[in-house]
């Protein structure tokens, strides 16, 4: 009978008195803000660097805590919009750089252009990665950091046939991957599957050489991807890049059934773990002096719009991040670049695998500089003539032109 | 199922009992509740998991709804142009043309495959267990890696080409060639299902009983025509509930050829499936994604209501 004997020992208000000084002092333990963090990283490095940061900010903000919350690649954008839907959005969604303008139009990001003018490393950062957060005068969230692509090579497989450099030039990387293909084993290996990483492999090619998704009737266009054709024609890239996405390539290079990749630094650490002795060095370009013009990768932190404190103290966070050595490291661990030129300077010098990547950051180009929000459909149209083209299925001014008829009102409406 | 129904019904109130029917309704009542409350859970499953969506992405199918519209919840009603936009996309019927050919090709080799071993299981040997208990496996595999080992023997310099190699014959880069992506997807599909189409199958030969084949046996007819006359059509009821079943798996497939070609090369093997998911996570259309689906379920609707007039003749 204890209940009965309690409820009448004590009074109502007693209770209620009891229960509300609980309900205070919770409350008060409570005042932190909680800034949601959702991002797709699952990298063990990836993960670390995330953790590290999360520990070093929590311990220099104790009125702050930081909740990671990890979602699948394909459902971030979605899981995200739906959050903001609700009225629950989180603080910061990692988002993938070419989608950021795009989530922006539906009205769910921060314009944050007045707190990233106090940051030092703003002036600093790259034009690619900033064309990729920036609308007009808005900025919807600061670069990670950046990847993006370059050659990988086998360092024995290229002294056996005696290819003395990695290719320099187009007309270099045909020689040479002709020249490394000797069955099983293949020249060279890229992506062509039939999503965004198609599109994104084929990119350095067709950008290098002068070209646009806008305008891919044009010859420049023709001639980057008669390069793709040329080499899975002559077989020294498998006909099945065309079912292989990026981590398929690189099995297949790890593995010994390619001399060559084309791949980011993202994928440095499980090359490393490999024990194969290779090295890296930029995209070939068409002609011996020309620079090449990579797409960027990587997230970017967005503010979300929510409640008023909790944007603040995501804002908060990504100040804390800028600091110049603690990005450095971020980078180091993610095995990204980082989007401000000193920082990634810092980092190239450091580490000669990266030093490519670097070097190729002055000319990157965010992805959205063609199509704008409309990029992920440009990007479609245009990985289906890729793969028309290097299936057989249409000459490659066939397909370019089909290709270039569903991206031409793309273009028009903005 | 029989003995449920062999329950006789309540004696009907006698007449001038009257005075005894309010308590007899009450107790009526309270059996019904009783009923109903047994199935009251899968119902409230049944209205939030599965009408609820369904209901949901027939509104969503009307709707303009994208990533700018989403958010704001106030996605415009446009009718039919999400629907019109898909049927002007020569991809769509592509897949459409997929999907049937996928479906067909599966479940006709499926089903034979799983009826010739079910009635070769009818004669008895040894190991008859164990071999019955190694033929499920593709079906107990998961999905994801049978649809990887499937890419890797149809590799280009995979087993299937090396024996190919070997015995002189042409190699095809299968995954890679438009022409035999969704094919080679069907041999993989194939190789999955056909477990479950055999023990189904089998079970239901299990139930036949082994006097009716004596009979025919004395009367002379050979092994296919007792095949043909005595196993197929006590089948019957069996076979309808497979091939229903093997259609809704079928059409609905997505996992397989996502994993195999991503719809690739060039868009030549997508399904209704892959394509929805195309439209709806690749370009974030999620009306028009949300339109495929009801075509999806249209298509599987279509095809059971046809099954359900051949079982009727």
């Amino acid at each position: 009978m204890p209940l009965k004997l309690a409820s009448r020992t004590f009074p109502l208000w007693r209770s209620i008195l009891i229960c509300s000084s609980i309900i205070v002092c919770l409350g008060a333990a409570r005042a932190e803000t909680t800034v949601e963090i959702v991002h797709y990283f699952n990298v063990p490095g990836q993960l670390e660097g995330l953790a590290n940061i999360q520990k070093d900010f929590e311990a220099a903000n104790p009125d702050i805590k930081i909740k990671l919350t990890y979602i699948p690649f394909a459902d971030l954008v979605k899981t995200t919009l739906q959050m903001a839907q609700v009225h629950k959005p989180p603080g910061i969604s990692c988002i993938d750089n070419p989608d950021v303008r795009f989530i922006a139009k539906a009205g769910v990001l921060k314009d944050i252009s007045a707190d990233v003018a106090k940051l030092p490393t703003w002036s600093d950062t790259y034009p690619g990665p900033k064309h990729s957060v920036t609308e007009g005068t808005k900025v919807y969230g600061v670069p990670i950091g950046s990847n993006s692509l370059a050659i990988f090579s086998n360092k024995k497989m290229l002294s056996d046939a005696g290819v003395t450099d990695p290719p320099k030039t187009w007309d270099e990387l045909t020689a040479d991957a002709a020249k490394l293909t000797k069955s099983p084993v293949y020249g060279l290996v890229f992506s062509a599957t039939n999503t965004e990483e198609s599109t994104w492999q084929w990119e350095p090619f067709l950008w290098s050489n002068g070209g646009s998704l806008l305008d891919l009737t044009a010859a420049p266009a023709k001639q980057a991807l008669q390069l793709w054709v040329d080499l899975i024609q002559k077989g020294s890239v498998s006909k099945d890049c065309v079912n292989w996405n990026q981590g398929d390539v690189a099995n297949q290079f790890i593995s010994g059934q390619a001399a060559m990749m084309v791949m980011g630094p993202w994928m440095l650490g499980q090359v490393h773990k490999s024990g194969l002795d290779f090295e890296v060095t930029p995209i070939p370009v068409p002609k011996e002096g020309e620079k090449p013009v990579v797409p960027l990768g990587g997230e970017v932190w967005c503010v979300m719009k929510g409640d008023p404190k909790v944007e603040a103290a995501a804002v908060k966070f990504i100040e804390f991040v800028q600091d110049a050595d603690r990005l450095e490291k971020l980078c180091d661990t993610f095995n990204y670049i980082s989007s401000v030129r000193s920082v990634a300077k810092k980092q190239g010098e450091a580490n000669p695998e990266l030093q490519p990547f670097v070097l190729q950051m002055d000319t990157a180009r965010a992805r959205p500089e063609e199509g704008g929000a409309n990029y992920t459909k440009v990007s479609l149209a245009a990985r289906t003539a890729i793969q028309q083209a290097i299936t057989g299925q249409a000459t490659v001014d066939a397909a370019l032109a089909e290709a270039a008829a569903k991206i031409k009102p793309l273009a028009a409406k903005k | 199922m029989k003995q449920l129904e062999a329950i006789p019904e309540r004696p009907a109130t006698p007449l001038g009992a009257q005075h005894r029917v309010a308590p007899r309704r009450r107790a009526a009542w309270r059996t019904a509740l009783t009923s109903y409350s047994f199935i009251l859970p899968i119902a409230v499953f049944g209205v939030f998991l599965l009408v609820y969506p369904v209901l949901y992405s027939l509104a969503l199918s009307f709707r303009d709804a994208t990533v700018e519209t989403i958010v704001g919840g106030d996605m415009p009603f446009i009718g039919f142009s999400n629907y019109e936009q898909s049927l002007a996309d020569p991809t769509f019927w592509q897949a459409l043309q997929n999907t049937v050919v996928f479906t067909f090709c599966s479940i006709l080799f499926q089903f034979t495959i799983g009826f010739l071993l079910a009635i070769f299981f009818q004669n008895r040997f040894p190991l008859k267990n164990v071999l019955i208990a190694l033929l499920l496996i593709p079906w107990i595999i998961p999905v994801l890696t049978a649809a990887n080992t499937f890419k890797g023997l149809f590799n280009e310099v995979g087993p299937i080409n090396q024996i190919a190699h070997l015995l002189g014959l042409p190699t095809v880069p299968w995954l890679a060639s438009p022409g035999f992506a969704l094919a080679a997807t069907i041999v993989a599909n194939i190789w999955i299902g056909f477990p479950f189409n055999f023990i189904l199958l089998y079970s239901g030969v299990c139930n036949i009983p082994p006097e009716v084949y004596e009979a025919a046996r004395i009367d002379g007819a050979g092994y296919w025509r007792r095949v043909g006359h005595i196993t197929l059509p006590i089948l019957k009821p069996v076979t309808v509930a497979v091939l229903m079943l093997g259609t809704i798996y079928t059409v609905k497939v997505f996992d397989l050829v996502f994993i195999m070609t991503g719809g690739g090369p060039a868009n030549t093997s997508h399904l209704l499936s892959t394509y929805a998911y195309q439209i709806g996570f690749s370009i974030y259309n999620y009306g028009e994604a949300a339109a495929i689906a009801i075509v999806i379920i249209a298509v599987i609707l279509t095809l059971n209501l046809f099954q359900l007039f051949l079982k009727r003749r």
